[in-house]
């Protein structure tokens, strides 16, 4: 015979509390993510545009006063660079560690060591990346405080990061394409390259931005390798410093005059708006991607 | 949807060139402006020119060069104002000027990673033993002041190294200490603990701030801590530790009780900052303020025992009337360049910036409230740069 | 092309014969090229995969190398000793073991190594929690109007340069903190073991308890996004069979939705963790920068061995016999070592969880 349990009141009203405490806790944890942000957001655009310049954007720092523009076009060079060494290698590894590594069931195989590698390589301080940047290629081989040295660092910083986001959006790929395009008769390489990585380019491109968007965000592998100067990028890989947009940030902001705050302050209004342009147009190619998708 | 990404991508492509493009006429253009407005507006300014008799430093005309410059945070401001006036007379050459600290605008010169180097401090006996050929060629004089932030104090504190030593020390903690009421009669200390401000990273400013204090207390200082671009600093219970001098002035300017030691070139902000600073006692006993009369007393002091390497330390000397923190800033330069062409131009760069008429006047030092250097100082620097092959 | 050939008013040109056999001979090329696509494919792969590798090797030959006279000089010293003194650079050179150093000069690291385990593990205490209630807020509780301009403004977050963080922690965070929270902290906390590490003096804003603070902010987008995406990714058929089970959100979310995921909210905690230990320029701001501070409680001045690299390596130059950057060398190779541990740990922790728990809702 089948008795309904009398409810035990006292346990309903303890799932309650907790099913409340759990619904208000993480929205409290999302405002204190969301909070801070706009915290320093506002804190940047307020301090910033007050005495912004439009002619910042196009005149040369002179001094410690001036425009931003050696600044925005030698980030905008860097970037560039890592785009293409980082962007190449990171791409090329990426597809490696997804498709073509050879798979084994050994707990020590290259591939699992490769992988790892890169694990800890993005765990690696960027301040150890500019210290040997700046020992090994700076000093050692004499390129001095140049294009190249800077591009190479930032480059290891991201390439696993790049390489990951490859790996990720390569995995998401459905084997029924690859099967598809083997049953076609395609060679691998062939099906890789028209079937494969072309459904995983939004991923890959995504990645990309992001890590373009971390690197131009950098300042601790960058002072010892890119050096500073007030013109503008030379077209020279080595011997020639180039300037990129932290360096005011970081440089400016201590410094004696107010011409010099004013520059950092706009420098980092600067640096936000690339990032979030970044941002934003990583978004967009995921959201069209989805509505492709959808249709 | 193949497609579509594609397009983005060839936008992007042609947006990229379009910048470039963009990038490389503004580069020209700039350039050129840069070269046709100085003729005009210098032509009073090239009559001062070449030569300057009075003091005999003769600045060579350059061969078209691009030349970098990288060192000293304090000297930093001062290459910023001093690269532009030179280039609008010499539109030949191009300098390249970087702050990055005393220690990497050594070792930059030294490697030959850039050509001009700056330092607060000069070398060291083990620096000169590792690069027999960098010179360490005098610039201009810097001082350093005391600044403290006490709300209600008006008047200038008085302070010796023996007080500033114990401050740091950890030994002297509040503001009305004995010591400190002893030598300070008619000032009101308040009873506030006292904050030590030193600089986390290292600098020309720890060099002779530390420096100051080892020759005030020789057995003491001197013996336990000594000097350097960075020490073993005693640790003291709510010390802080700033980033460069601007880390200084704001760190002080929120903390109530501060003591902090501030390049000059900050002065203004720290007085901005509703900051003050102090007397200092120098050498022969007297308390005396970072006057511009004292410093040259100081300075003039140590111009006859200046050697003709730049060698020496300005502190703490035995005139009556002299401020006892201040020092030499050095251009450090390798005698052997790479070409003859190079070393004329770094010849001409450094003379243009020691000649009194140019550099040294105070129309670009009081930008950063240094003082010229000492007519016998500037000959010992041409001397030094005539090393420079 | 017709417009412009009227415009110029010359003849139509002849056919570019010989810019034909060019094309048709590059085709050539790269139609063998493409022949062989399979073999470029895996030789560029394999090179680019060995890049980390041979990046990772690069830099501890590079930094070992540099660090060899402070780890033959210092010993274990360097581990143990918690003074980092730099000697009289300026006074007289002697010779330890062959090496080249400034007299009085010995470098112990303790500090450093302490201050940034201390840093990165309240960094990361703070930003576990906080990541998650963050990414189930994203993902379960809001309706996708809100949470997709909120992800975004997370993606911000991380994307902030840590400059600009460093700036505001310095100016805004740190005098706020000191004078409106620690205090009310401080004052309450009974004078009790653990909780007296929590006790007076304050300090201005600088310190551990700061700079953990703001390094958990810079660890939380990271950690958030990473596990948002983790979440996204449950599918939602155990999630509904949970709650047709009668479970409330709070227990789906504990017993399905969580171990689900388990595995990769480690490796997300590890990159956080990862971040946290290395993080420079913010930390050399807002921690006090301090060489040989041990904090003797939870608001004092300290600092890390990424920190102390950035600031001390240009005073380090001014030591002529290289001890100075030597020993900055190895406090290098130790950070790069500390990360390597805990990138192994999450291994071993992640395999565990693996091999023991059963994806979904263990029961009990």
């Amino acid at each position: 015979m089948a008795v309904i349990a009398e409810p035990d009141r006292s346990a309903i009203r303890r799932r309650r509390r907790r099913e409340v405490a759990f619904r208000v806790s993480t929205l409290v944890t999302l405002a204190l993510v969301v909070g801070p942000a706009a915290w320093i957001l506002l804190g940047v655009v307020l301090r910033a545009l007050p005495h912004w310049r439009w002619s910042v954007l196009v005149t040369p720092t002179q001094g410690a006063a001036g425009g931003l523009s050696n600044a925005i076009l030698g980030t905008l060079a860097l970037m560039a660079g890592v785009l293409v060494v980082a962007g190449t290698l990171g791409i090329l590894a990426g597809v490696f560690l997804a498709e073509l590594a050879p798979v084994t069931g050994r707990r020590w195989s290259v591939t699992g060591i490769l992988r790892s590698a890169t694990d800890v390589l993005a765990g690696v301080p960027s301040i150890t990346l500019g210290f040997v940047g700046y020992l090994a290629l700076v000093l050692a081989l004499h390129w001095g405080y140049s294009l190249l040295p800077a591009i190479l660092v930032l480059s290891v910083m991201v390439v696993p990061y790049i390489a990951k986001s490859t790996e990720s959006a390569l995995r998401q790929v459905p084997t029924s394409y690859r099967e598809g395009a083997e049953a076609l008769g395609m060679r691998q390489g062939y099906a890789l390259r028209k079937v494969v990585l072309r459904s995983a380019i939004p991923g890959v491109a995504t990645g990309l931005l992001i890590a373009l968007a971390i690197s131009s965000g950098e300042t601790a592998p960058l002072l010892y390798t890119a050096g500073f100067t007030n013109t503008l990028p030379k077209v020279a890989l080595i011997h020639h410093p180039v300037a990129y947009l932290t360096y005011p940030v970081w440089t400016f902001y201590d410094y004696p005059t107010p011409a010099a705050h004013y520059l950092a302050y706009d420098a980092a209004l600067v640096l936000l708006v690339l990032v979030l342009v970044l941002l934003v147009a990583a978004r967009l190619i995921v959201a069209r991607t989805q509505r492709h998708a959808d249709r | 949807m193949a497609r579509n990404i594609r397009g983005t991508w060839i936008a992007a492509a042609f947006l990229a060139a379009g910048l470039v493009a963009a990038a490389c006429g503004s580069a020209s253009t700039t350039s050129t402006a840069a070269k046709s407005t100085p003729k005009s507006s210098t032509s009073s300014a090239s009559s001062t020119a070449s030569t300057s008799s009075s003091t005999g430093v003769t600045v060579e005309t350059p061969p078209g060069a691009s030349l970098t410059e990288t060192g000293s945070t304090l000297l930093y401001p001062l290459w910023n104002i001093w690269a532009p006036a030179y280039e609008q007379k010499y539109p030949q050459v191009h300098l390249t000027t970087a702050g990055t600290g005393s220690g990497t605008g050594i070792s930059d010169a030294a490697t030959g990673t850039v050509d001009i180097g700056s330092s607060d401090a000069y070398l060291s006996t083990s620096q000169k033993a590792a690069h027999p050929t960098l010179l360490n060629i005098p610039l201009g004089i810097s001082v350093q002041v005391i600044g403290y932030n006490l709300p209600g104090v008006t008047a200038h504190v008085k302070f010796n190294g023996k007080i500033l030593a114990q401050i740091y020390e950890g030994k002297i903690t509040t503001w009305n200490d004995p010591a400190l009421k002893a030598i300070n009669p008619g000032v009101t200390l308040p009873s506030i603990p006292i904050v030590p401000l030193h600089r986390s990273d290292g600098s020309g400013d720890t060099f002779i701030f530390t420096q100051y204090l080892s020759k005030q207390t020789p057995s003491g200082w001197g013996t336990n801590v000594k000097f350097g671009t960075s020490v073993t600093w005693p640790s003291v219970s709510g010390a802080l530790a700033e980033q460069g001098n601007g880390g200084m002035v704001t760190g002080c300017k929120k903390t109530t009780g501060c003591i902090a030691y501030v390049g000059i070139s900050y002065l203004s902000q720290l007085l901005g900052d509703g900051l003050y600073y102090g007397e200092l006692m120098n050498g022969s006993g007297n308390y005396v303020l970072p006057t511009s009369s004292a410093v040259s007393a100081e300075a003039n002091y140590f111009t006859a025992k200046t050697p003709a390497s730049g060698t020496i330390s300005l502190i703490n000397g035995p005139v009556p009337t002299g401020y006892p923190i201040i020092n030499y800033e050095y251009a450090i330069v390798n005698t052997q360049q790479s070409s003859a062409s190079t070393a004329k131009a770094i010849r001409s760069i450094l003379e243009w910036a020691i000649t009194p008429q140019n550099g040294n006047s105070n129309k670009y030092l009081s930008q950063v409230s240094f003082q010229p250097l000492p007519p016998k100082v500037v000959a010992q620097s041409v001397k030094q740069i005539a090393q420079i092959k | 092309m017709a417009i412009l050939g009227g415009a110029t008013g010359a003849a139509p040109p002849a056919p570019p014969v010989k810019a034909m056999r060019r094309a048709s001979v590059a085709r050539r090329i790269a139609a063998a090229g493409w022949a062989h696509e399979s073999r470029i494919w895996k030789i560029g792969g394999w090179v680019a995969a060995s890049v980390p590798l041979g990046s990772l090797v690069f830099i501890l030959v590079v930094l070992g190398h540099k660090a060899w006279p402070s780890v033959v000089v210092n010993g274990t010293h360097f581990f143990t000793g918690s003074a980092w003194k730099p000697g009289s650079t300026y006074g007289t050179t002697v010779h330890t073991h062959g090496f080249a150093h400034p007299a009085g000069s010995s470098y112990g690291a303790w500090p450093l190594i302490a201050g940034t385990l201390q840093t990165s593990i309240i960094a990361v205490v703070l930003a576990v929690p906080i990541s998650l209630g963050a990414a189930f807020a994203l993902t379960e509780r809001l309706p996708g109007w809100l949470s997709r301009p909120l992800a975004f403004a997370v993606e911000i977050l991380a994307g902030i340069p840590s400059v600009i963080i460093g700036l505001w922690g310095v100016l805004t965070l740190g005098p706020f903190l000191a004078q409106d929270v620690y205090p009310v902290i401080a004052d309450h906390m009974p004078d009790v073991p653990v909780l007296s590490y929590f006790r007076n003096p304050v300090g201005h804003g600088e310190g551990l308890l700061t700079t953990g603070l703001v390094l958990g902010l810079m660890i939380i987008p990271i950690i958030t996004a990473t596990t948002r995406d983790l979440f996204l990714q449950v599918p939602p058929l155990p999630k509904e069979g949970g709650l047709a089970l009668g479970m409330t959100d709070a227990e789906v979310a504990r017993r399905v939705t969580l171990p689900w995921v388990r595995s990769g909210i480690i490796g997300a905690t590890v990159l956080g963790l990862g971040r946290a230990l290395g993080e420079t320029m913010a930390v050399a701001m807002i921690s006090g920068a301090a060489l040989n501070t041990i904090s003797p409680n939870i608001f004092g001045t300290m600092g890390t061995i990424a920190a102390a690299i950035v600031t001390q390596l240009d005073s380090s130059f001014t030591d002529g016999t290289g001890f100075a950057t030597s020993a900055l060398a190895e406090a290098a190779v130790v950070l790069v070592a500390i990360t390597i541990l805990a990138n192994a740990l999450a291994r071993v922790v992640i395999a565990r969880s693996a091999r023991h728990g059963m994806p979904v809702g263990r029961g009990g």
